[in-house]
């Protein structure tokens, strides 16, 4: 199981962290997505077997975010 | 406040100076759809739109489930709220405030908005993992009708900052019904703007979005300081705008005629929108009647209020009440104001 933290400096509300959250649920081999509007972070914990991290990188772009990776 | 006059109040932005408080808890709305609703809404929608081959007809009947759904859940909990405010009655000191907190809160989320500063975003409330999580999973596993009427009616568990600022007004109203009234209003006036921004959505581009955002915001601002202007008024403080104004300009002022038994007489007419004559004048250390004359009038300039004399009189749409005021010391202001703080007028004593 891996985790990154990542700087999501475009998350304008709370809504925002919801939107990052489902992606859990739509990307396989992801198990669990913690994001904050208050922090402006995003916390992924993903099984690097299934799913990539530029897939993940892909997702969140799709969403209209860009991440910036801030420690492993 | 009439619920007729409520429903309309969330129909329109608020042009009448009434409605202004209803008008910063619509606009407030805009805020609260875009930034929460609006992105719940867009998750099944675009599923399902892309299930059904993006076929835009079949998207309208979800959002309207979902609208009628969050009113008749906002509704009810107007009525709770009014209700509670029922129970611990607030005179107009507690009023105002509780128009303080609106009004930091209102203007803490249009710095939020416009992103001023990081501590800005405190003023916005996340709501709990758990929650937010279960919504989603029970969006997701759930078709058909029930969701969008399920959500809709969930929504009122995770209520943005700016709605929370809106519970607290029903609270305010003190009666269950007044409370529901303005929760409905509030909720159905918001919703045609969110019909329109939920239905094009996708065609809505991020640069649209982001200017429509920062309109919402200055205009969150602006009524936050309307709202604690509302409670400056309803202190009785001589440091309002519109008290402030009212010095400064050299309106007309009114002297006090004296009846025969010694009493000093004055006579304000109480309008839809205002008091007149706005400010009068008397001599000190005599007692003074107030006769407050109504004609069909209708709005909240009936609910009589002089804060520091704790006077507080709902006058008859039409008709004459009269308020005996005691002697006041010489260079003495004595504020009025309706009891939402959108009119008021003074009484000086020389």
């Amino acid at each position: 199981m891996t985790r990154k933290i990542f700087q999501v400096a475009d998350m304008n509300c709370p809504a925002c962290a919801m939107r990052l959250e489902a992606i859990e649920d739509e990307l396989p081999g992801i198990h669990r997505i913690d994001a904050s509007y208050h922090r402006q972070e995003m916390v992924v914990e993903f099984d690097e077997a299934q799913v990539s991290l530029a897939q993940i990188l892909q997702a969140v772009e799709q969403k209209g975010y860009h991440l910036l990776e801030k420690e492993t | 406040m009439n619920v007729v006059i409520a429903f309309v109040t969330g129909l329109t932005t608020g042009g009448l100076s009434c409605l202004a408080v209803q008008g910063g808890l619509l606009a407030s709305s805009l805020a609260a759809q875009l930034e929460q609703d609006v992105q719940q809404q867009r998750q099944p929608r675009t599923r399902r739109a892309a299930a059904a081959g993006a076929s835009k007809p079949g998207m309208a009947a979800p959002i309207l489930l979902f609208l009628a759904a969050k009113l008749a859940a906002y509704t009810l909990l107007g009525f709770l709220l009014g209700l509670a405010g029922s129970v611990v009655q607030l005179d107009s000191t507690g009023r105002a405030v509780l128009q303080f907190a609106i009004g930091i809160f209102m203007i803490g989320n249009a710095l939020r908005m416009l992103n001023v500063h990081p501590v800005f975003r405190y003023f916005a409330f996340e709501p709990p993992k758990m929650l937010t999580r279960y919504l989603r999973r029970k969006a997701k596993r759930d078709t058909g009708w029930m969701t969008p009427l399920v959500l809709g009616a969930l929504t009122v568990l995770i209520p943005c900052g700016v709605t929370q600022s809106m519970m607290a007004l029903a609270v305010a109203t003190g009666d269950p019904f007044s409370g529901a009234a303005v929760l409905f209003a509030f909720t159905l006036g918001a919703s045609p703007v969110f019909f329109a921004v939920a239905y094009f959505a996708t065609r809505l581009g991020s640069r649209l979005e982001r200017s429509f955002n920062r309109l919402v915001a200055v205009t969150v601002l602006v009524l936050g300081f309307v709202a604690i202007e509302t409670g400056l008024n309803l202190m009785g403080s001589p440091y309002s705008i519109s008290a402030l104004t009212r010095s400064l300009t050299s309106a007309p002022a009114v002297t006090a005629e004296a009846a025969p038994d010694g009493v000093q007489v004055l006579s304000i007419d109480v309008k839809n929108y205002g008091y007149m004559p706005e400010v009068l004048v008397a001599a000190a250390g005599s007692p003074v009647r107030l006769e407050l004359n109504t004609w069909n009038t209708r709005s909240c300039s009936r609910a009589f209020t002089i804060p520091a004399l704790k006077v507080e009189k709902l006058l008859p749409a039409t008709g004459t009440v009269v308020i005996e005021i005691p002697p006041q010391p010489a260079g003495s202001v004595l504020q009025f104001s309706c009891s939402m703080g959108m009119y008021g007028g003074v009484i000086r004593f020389n």
